[in-house]
C-alpha cells in the first residue's frame, strides 16, 4: 500500500511540475520511459528467476536451520538465507529477534543482515548497467564484507564467529 | 502462510500442548519466514475452549496443530478455511519440521510435494511471482520516473559539484547517500546506473549500491527494538565504515581485470 502512496507522490509531483515548466516534465517523462526500456528485458527476465526460485526452493528451508548451526555450517547457512530471504527486512526483525533471544550468535544475524544485499535474481538489471564482470566482482566482494561485518561484530560483542 | 500451534510453554522446545482449548500458549508461526510469536491462550479456565477457535480465526491462521480439538471447535475452524491437524506430540519445533501443508497453499516443501501436480506447483509459484513483482513495481516505476525528473532537472554540472572526483571523498559521499534510505537492491542498481551515466565515478556509485541494503539510518531505530542498541550501532557502523573500503577495492580488481 505505501509503495502505491509513493508512486502517487511521484505522479503528483509530475503533474505539478507540468504545470510549470511542462517542457521539462515532459523531457523527464521522456527520460524515464527510456529508462524503463532499457531496463525491459532484463526485468523479464528477473520475473522468469524469481519464478524459478518459488518454484524450487522456499526460504523457510533454509531459515529452519538459520541459528540451529556453527561455524562455517552456521555461517554459510546465515549467508545463504540472506541470500534467498526475500520481502522488507522489518519482516525479518522478529525471527531475527527470537533467534537472537534464543542464544544465536549476533554475528550470524550480522551476516545474514548484510547479505540480503545480495539477490542473485535481480542480477539481470545490474549486469544490463554496469556489465557481468563487475557484477561478479561486487557480489563477491558484498559477500565477502557480510562475513567481515559479521567477524567484526563478533570480536566487538566478545561472541566470536 | 501463518499456523497455530498449541503449546505448554512459550518456546519453540515446549510440549505441544494436549487440547486446543486448554493449552496455556498458542505460538504463530508464519512459514515464509519462520517468524513466530508467542501468545497466551485465552481460554484457559475450563469450559471456554472456544476462545482460543476465536482467537486463532482472529490470528488469521491456515492451520491449527494440536493435540486434540473437538468436534466444534474443529468444524468453526474448518468453517473458516482453517485446517485442523489433530493427534500431534513432542515439541512444537518437532512438530512444525514435520509439517507438510496439504490442502492450502504452502510455502514449505518443494516441488515434489506429495498431493501437488506440478501443474498446481507452477500455478502457486507464478502467482506467488506475480505478487511479490506487483509489490516491487509500484516503487520501481516511482524510481523510474524519479530518475527522470533528476536527469532533467539535476544538471550535470550539480552533481560533479558534490562528486568532485576524488576518489576517497567520492566513495565516502555515495556510501552516505545509500546508507539514509534502506530499500530493495534492484533500485540502487537503476539509481547508481544513471549516476554514473551522470559522470558520478564508478568509486561513489559501488559505495552507493553496497550501503544501500546494509545500511539503513531510516530503519535504524526499528532494528534496535528488535536487535538491541549496542548490535544495531555496531552493524550499521561495520558496514558503513567496510563498504567505503570494499567499494575502493572493488573498483580497483574491476579496473585491473581490464574493466
Amino acid at each position: 500500500m505505501r509503495s502505491f502512496v509513493f508512486l502517487g507522490v511521484v505522479i503528483m509531483v509530475y503533474g505539478i511540475l507540468f504545470t510549470i515548466v511542462p517542457d521539462k516534465t515532459l523531457l523527464a517523462l521522456t527520460g524515464g520511459m527510456a529508462i524503463f526500456l532499457r531496463i525491459g528485458i532484463a526485468l523479464i527476465l528477473v520475473f522468469v528467476l524469481i519464478f524459478t526460485l518459488n518454484l524450487f526452493l522456499k526460504p523457510s528451508h533454509l531459515t529452519r536451520f538459520l541459528g540451529k548451526e556453527s561455524g562455517i555450517k552456521g555461517v554459510t547457512i546465515s549467508a545463504l538465507a540472506g541470500i534467498v530471504s526475500v520481502g522488507p527486512i522489518y519482516a525479518w526483525y522478529p525471527l531475527l529477534k527470537e533467534l537472537k533471544a534464543r542464544g544465536v550468535k549476533t554475528s550470524l544475524i550480522a551476516i545474514f543482515l548484510n547479505d540480503r544485499a545480495v539477490k542473485p535474481v535481480l542480477l539481470p538489471i545490474m549486469i544490463s548497467y554496469f556489465g557481468w564482470v563487475y557484477v561478479l566482482i561486487f557480489t563477491l566482494a558484498t559477500i565477502l564484507g557480510s562475513l567481515a561485518c559479521g567477524f567484526l561484530v563478533g570480536v566487538a560483542t566478545g561472541e566470536g564467529m | 502462510m501463518k499456523i497455530a500451534i498449541s503449546s505448554e510453554g512459550p518456546s519453540l522446545e515446549s510440549k505441544v500442548g494436549h487440547r486446543l482449548g486448554t493449552s496455556a500458549y498458542l505460538i504463530i508461526v508464519n512459514l515464509e519466514t519462520m517468524a513466530f510469536e508467542t501468545l497466551k491462550n485465552p481460554s484457559t479456565s475450563s469450559g471456554r475452549g472456544m476462545q482460543a477457535v476465536a482467537f486463532a480465526i482472529g490470528q488469521k491462521v491456515d492451520a491449527v496443530l494440536t493435540g486434540y480439538c473437538s468436534p466444534a471447535a474443529e468444524s468453526y475452524l474448518t468453517a473458516y478455511n482453517i485446517e485442523v491437524i489433530t493427534g500431534k506430540e513432542g515439541t512444537v519445533s518437532h512438530v512444525l519440521d514435520q509439517y507438510k501443508p496439504t490442502k492450502y497453499s504452502l510455502p514449505n516443501s518443494s516441488l515434489a510435494r506429495p498431493g501437488k501436480t506440478l501443474r498446481q506447483n507452477v500455478s502457486e509459484a507464478l502467482l506467488k511471482t506475480a505478487g511479490q513483482f506487483g509489490k516491487m513495481l509500484p516503487i520501481l516505476i516511482s524510481i523510474v520516473l524519479l530518475m527522470g525528473l533528476f536527469k532533467a532537472f539535476i544538471s550535470r554540472e550539480l552533481l560533479l559539484s558534490i562528486f568532485s572526483g576524488n576518489k576517497i571523498l567520492d566513495t565516502i559521499w555515495g556510501a552516505c547517500f545509500g546508507s539514509i534510505l534502506p530499500g530493495n537492491p534492484i533500485n540502487s542498481y537503476i539509481i547508481g546506473g544513471e549516476m554514473l551515466k551522470n559522470g558520478v565515478n564508478l568509486f561513489a556509485v559501488t559505495a552507493f549500491m553496497m550501503t544501500w541494503v546494509s545500511v539503513g539510518i531510516i530503519q535504524l531505530p526499528a532494528e534496535m527494538v528488535a536487535l538491541g542498541r549496542r548490535f544495531s550501532i555496531l552493524r550499521n557502523t561495520m558496514s558503513l565504515l567496510l563498504s567505503i573500503g570494499i567499494a575502493i577495492a572493488t573498483v580497483l580488481v574491476f579496473n585491473l581485470i581490464g574493466g
